[in-house]
């Protein structure tokens, strides 16, 4: 078993679980976080992205040991003080989801490049979002998103 | 995933200690290709080595003409690292095409170069650059390390601390991703010293290769036509779904005559 | 409709939204199948398969019942006891010649034997997820391997290997529509005469929630509790019930937010029932999350058609009959909706847009030892569109012409509608000479040859496609669509029920925009319940799939708005003291001219009960379009660019158009996936599935579509009230054909079987140069 602390939201927490547990399933069932999500099993489709330490990671390819002593921030802590994060409310306002599934993932990874990269062009923007499947969009009301979101930032 | 006891390591020396007494221990640094693995249960160790954290496998320097590149080095730092810009602006440019985001944010240098995926981006770069793989036992030149499928020079025991590649005059890398994965369906790398011209082939064929004419043709000539004469051999090219022997062979071609023209060799 | 038109937000406690949906799904709150936790729930893990066919000698569970936290292991043995033998598949009565179908047996664990990779052979259930799978792997199966066969055609040889034994010579059933006799005399006496092989692919819908379940047995009533994607709660409860033989009422089902559906969740899998075995047995909630990989092996695949088209012409070009022969691959079993689906669409619209005086289709079902087919976005629409269009197009191209003048020679005219077509289905309307003029015209078709030539200067090859498509939407399986809906007495707010389910098409806004627009309120105040557990049983009407929704569901959200002003304003006439006819309805307010009293719907309902339940019943829609794509394609790496893409389209009254842009991005991007690299692969020897993952299924990624030109060409359906035609899969069934069209037109060959990846590009530039 593994003594895992961390923090998630900004809230401490300290779980005991198996060494062979992943961080997605350490959020999920361990703290009970339900809003990052699994669609793969090869670390293909990023619905699991977070931030740990500020950098977007899958969290369906890190153990939960790997995880020790980070800062987690996940789909449920991105909005601050009641206010939405500005990509999550760019997704909203350019319809960049259906069904949502992957929508956490896809707003924690763009959240995390638009840290790196302000102001992407189209192409970076592609690039960009290569980590991260959406079978109902088309993406292009993502990149839509994406686009506005650094708009806002920039402000 | 199969039980296994997670263990971090406090030093190579301990890494190289608990790899010695658990042969079926693996070392984990960015964990992007072993852990998938482990969940796939095709995988099974008795110890996972974290050597992520190591300050000793850290660092990227430029010293007498070499660019180092510690073994715990992410792809994110490589792509964005003003030195590695500088040194090998090529270098930085395929770690920036590796996997995805969130990927180059975990993955390390030392760790693809120890999985020696045939369809990883970074083998191509070492062999190219005639890179040197500097290990806790001793120093394998690139030429010597990269054994085919998976297969390294790295023997039980042994891990990458850094990897020493000397800076060439010109370099550049061309990549064709594989529409699923993101792997190279062919990458190439072409680096020229004078009249040295070196030019690996990734995600072609079972193992990163040396293709030797089109080298010898760039030698006399560096110049995309140089190459256009040549082929690599089909019947050494890997085969599936998404493209036939030929379809990989050509493309190590085009890929390769691409690299070179983005060297100003029309 | 342009794309780039500003999208309506709405307000909702200070946020601005496009759905109502979207808050809870932006910041984590969704409640997705896996999501469902019960205390003290058990993990199930399925045994599946290694091999395509084979029989079971023996199965050794005694190691695995052994192993740590494991509480219990099932197997066929078990199905057996239990009765659940028997997959619900909704089939025509007969096929061909009266024939009554064959259908498989489907027992929810194998019994005896395996028919594909991944057909599930036991189920352990443990403590944990991780320990129900460390048993899994010591289950010692013996085997005795049998011949596979995964090619459609090869099935259907005399001596293939037989997957059941009541099921002859792998054909579950041979359907036909049209009149053969006059089509084969047209095609005699024919001018000419263009015959065309396509293979629409098989690929899987892969919504990006893998499938899930929880299920609970209640003691007290013998019932169940179910959790898991779906289409809709009551086609759900009813195909439970098929499988298990038990009374619908059995079943509970509550679902909140679905993953994506695309017909794939259209299903009542065989896990679900086997945990139904374990939830009683053990008297526990069960809980089952499907890997990606099972999601690849196990979820019904889509499309998976074979399709012969002979084409005749008379010499001035005219169609004169069309021929179909359709082999549809349907896997190891047959699914709820399987090929009935393929059959009504393609029947429906066995004509395409075209005048054409003879038809006929036969249809072979067809059983091969591959994960089992079911409806994908389309269900056959599709596939029909495709088949017609890339025969029109080598048509075209052996006659030496304009694709888009065989076309507009051939189109059914404005004035022939309501048009009969030759298998006896009527057709609403369409236009399509004068929607397909204004899509040529927008694309540019005329100047395309400056454009190729601008291309050729960079090295690129450059080609057009176009397609002109039509489909049936509307038409439900259930007699009629009812909306419940009441006005909230402490809120005011109107409270609307539906028993179709949104997984992903955004009907909460939708709904609310179509009952806010009836009341003349703010859709804010409307909110839309999609299958309460309660409600919905007691409710009438379809679940959410062909594009029906909209067309069903969403025009009785207004017929029953309007019911409800007819019951407020008897109601409200005794408060304002006149008569009912004297009172009028503006905006959420009743008044009379012969009252000074007013009253809201609120203050209304806040006295009295205003509820009331709308129904109507709908026949099909015919939504059609023209699309028309432009790619270059690097003749150096076989890889295509898409240039443009341009669709103009008529789905009637269009509610939303930021969700009907959102579905035609979706839908066109599915199609695209097809075209280009989408492709569920088996081993032709070892029946191995070799597309099991993301690391080798080519899902389409973002940039690879950048933009879709989309404008609308708009002719109301006058089958309901509010005129609207279904959309939700019309951008797979036009773009389908025009991306392979646009693709063949730029290389320069006939036809190319999809998936059009670059390596096959290539090849046949190089077949082309030698």
């Amino acid at each position: 078993m593994a003594n895992v602390n961390l923090k998630i939201n900004g809230k401490a927490h300290s779980f005991d679980v198996e060494d062979r547990t992943l961080l997605v399933n350490l959020i999920r069932d361990h703290a009970q976080l339900t809003g990052t999500h699994v669609g793969c099993d090869t670390s293909q489709c990023g619905a699991c992205t977070i931030h740990m330490n500020g950098v977007a990671v899958k969290s369906c390819t890190v153990l939960a040991g790997q995880a020790d002593g980070a800062d987690i921030t996940t789909i449920e802590g991105l909005a601050k003080n009641g206010k939405l994060h500005p990509v999550q409310q760019a997704f909203t306002e350019c319809h960049a989801l259906q069904c949502g599934f992957c929508t956490p993932g896809m707003i924690m990874a763009v959240a995390g490049f638009l840290k790196d990269n302000p102001k992407p062009t189209d192409d970076e923007i592609y690039h960009g979002l290569e980590g991260n499947l959406c079978r109902c969009t088309g993406y292009i009301n993502i990149v839509k998103a994406v686009k506005q979101a650094s708009k806002a930032m920039s402000k | 995933m199969h039980t296994f006891s997670y263990v971090k390591a406090k030093s190579v020396k301990e890494a190289g200690d608990l790899l010695a007494q658990h042969v079926d221990a693996k070392l984990l640094s960015g964990g992007m290709t072993l852990i998938p693995t482990m969940k796939a249960r095709l995988a099974q160790s008795s110890h996972v080595i974290d050597i992520a954290g190591l300050s000793e496998l850290a660092g990227i320097e430029v010293k007498d003409g070499k660019l180092s590149i510690g073994a715990a080095t992410k792809h994110v730092d490589v792509s964005r690292s003003a030195v590695v810009k500088k040194a090998i602006p090529a270098l930085a440019y395929l770690a920036g095409l590796i996997g995805d985001p969130q990927v180059r944010n975990r993955g390390t240098i030392g760790g693809s170069l120890a999985n020696n995926d045939p369809a990883a981006d970074y083998p191509s770069a070492a062999l190219a650059l005639n890179a040197t793989i500097v290990t806790n036992k001793r120093e394998i030149e690139a030429d010597d390390y990269f054994q085919g499928l998976f297969q390294t020079a790295l023997d039980a025991g042994e891990m990458i601390v850094k990897v020493v590649f000397p800076v060439p005059a010109k370099a550049a890398y061309e990549k064709f991703p594989h529409p699923a994965s993101g792997y190279a369906m062919a990458g190439a790398f072409v680096a020229q010293n004078g009249k040295d011209v070196r030019v690996a082939i990734t995600g072609a064929g079972p193992g990163v290769f040396r293709w030797k004419e089109a080298e010898a043709a760039l030698g006399k000539k560096l110049a995309a036509a140089s190459v256009e004469g040549l082929n690599v051999d089909a019947s050494n090219m890997n085969e599936d779904m998404h493209g036939t022997k030929e379809y990989r062979a050509n493309l190590a071609k085009v890929m390769t005559k691409r690299a070179v023209a983005k060297l100003g060799g029309k | 409709m342009d794309t780039h038109e500003h999208h309506q937000l709405f307000n909702v406690g200070g946020a601005k939204v496009s759905r109502f949906e979207d808050i809870r799904l932006i910041t984590g709150a969704g409640k997705y199948a896996s999501d469902w936790n019960q205390p003290n729930q058990l993990h199930a893990c399925f045994l599946r398969a290694d091999r395509a066919h084979a029989r079971i000698v023996s199965l050794n569970l005694d190691a695995a019942k052994r192993a740590k936290s494991v509480v219990s292991i099932y197997t066929g043995e078990d199905a057996q006891a239990a009765g659940y033998l028997r997959a619900p598949s909704f089939l025509p009565a007969t096929g061909k010649g009266g024939k009554k179908p064959n259908v498989p047996q489907r027992p929810c664990l194998a019994i005896g034997k395996v028919c594909f990779v991944g057909d599930p052979v036991a189920m352990v259930v443990a403590e944990s997820h991780l320990a129900a799978q460390d048993a899994c792997e010591l289950i010692e199966v013996v085997y005795e391997d049998l011949p596979a066969v995964v090619d459609p055609e090869e099935a259907l040889k005399p001596g293939a290997p037989q997957l059941h034994d009541d099921v002859p010579g792998n054909c579950p059933m041979e359907a036909e529509s049209g009149n053969e006799a006059a089509t084969m005399q047209a095609i005699a006496n024919a001018a000419h005469v263009v015959k065309l092989t396509v293979d629409c692919t098989r690929v899987t819908a892969s919504p990006m929630e893998p499938r899930a379940a929880l299920i609970e047995y209640k003691s007290e009533t013998d019932s169940y509790v179910v959790h898991t994607p779906s289409q809709g709660v009551n086609m759900t409860r009813k195909q439970f019930g098929i499988y298990t033989q038990l009374p619908e009422e059995k079943f509970r089902v509550e679902i909140q937010d679905i993953g994506g559906g695309f017909g794939q969740r259209s299903t009542v899998y065989p896990e679900y029932v086997s945990m139904m075995i374990a939830a009683k047995a053990l008297n526990r909630p069960i809980k089952w999350v499907s890997t990606r990989t099972e999601s690849f092996l196990t979820d019904t695949h889509g499309r998976g058609n074979l399709i012969t088209c002979t084409l005749a012409l008379d010499n001035d070009a005219r169609f004169t009959a069309l021929r179909v022969d359709w082999i549809t691959d349907q896997g190891a079993y047959l699914s709820p909706t399987g090929p009935a689906g393929h059959i009504r669409n393609a029947t429906s619209c066995l004509n395409g847009v075209y005048k054409i005086p003879a038809l006929y289709a036969d249809f072979k079902v067809v059983l091969t030892n591959t994960g089992w087919v079911a409806a994908y976005r389309g269900a056959g629409r599709p596939d029909i569109a495709y088949a017609i269009e890339r025969v029109v197009d080598a048509a075209a191209m052996e006659l030496k012409m304009d694709p888009a003048d065989l076309r507009r020679r051939n189109y059914v005219p404005l004035t022939e509608y309501p048009y009969k077509s030759a298998t006896g289905n009527t057709i609403e309307i369409a236009d399509l000479p004068g929607l397909s003029a204004k899509a040529l015209n927008l694309a540019d078709w005329s100047g395309f040859a400056v454009r190729k030539a601008a291309s050729a200067k960079k090295g690129k090859l450059r080609g057009i496609g176009m397609s002109t498509v039509i489909e049936p939407t509307g038409a439900g399986q259930y007699p009629r669509d009812e909306i419940d809906i009441s006005v909230d007495g402490a809120s005011g707010d109107i409270i609307v029920h539906t028993v179709s389910q949104s997984q992903g098409q955004g009907h909460v806004t939708s709904f609310a925009m179509v009952v806010g627009n009836a009341l003349g309120i703010p859709a804010e105040r409307v909110k839309i319940i999609q299958g309460d557990p309660e409600r919905a049983p007691k409710m009438v009407g379809n679940h959410s799939g062909g594009s029906r929704t909209m067309v069903g569901a969403g025009t009785v959200c207004h017929i029953a708005a309007n019911k409800l002003i007819d019951a407020g304003k008897s109601l409200a006439a005794e408060d304002l003291g006149v008569e009912p006819s004297q009172v009028n309805y503006c905006k959420g307010e009743f008044s009379s001219p012969h009252s000074k009293k007013k009253i809201t719907l609120a203050q209304l309902a806040s006295s009295k009960k205003l509820a009331v339940t709308g129904e109507g019943t709908f026949t099909s829609t015919y939504p059609n379009g023209c699309h028309i794509a432009e790619v270059e394609v690097d003749p150096d790496t076989g890889v295509t660019d898409i240039v443009s893409y341009m669709s103009v389209d008529d789905c009637g009254h269009v509610v939303s158009h930021t969700i009907v842009e959102g579905q035609m991005h979706g839908a066109v991007l599915q199609g695209y996936g097809q075209v280009f690299g989408e492709h569920i692969v088996y081993d032709k020897d070892s029946g191995q599935m070799i597309t099991g993952s993301f690391m080798d299924y080519v899902m389409p990624r973002a940039g690879q579509l950048p933009d879709i030109h989309m404008e609308e060409y708009t002719i109301y359906s006058k089958l309901g009230p509010l005129g609207i035609k279904g959309m939700g899969e019309s951008g797979c069934t036009a773009s389908l054909p025009a991306l392979v069209a646009a693709v063949t037109n730029a290389i320069g060959v006939k036809h190319l079987d999809m998936p059009l990846t670059p390596s096959k590009v290539w090849k046949t530039l190089q077949a082309n140069k030698a």
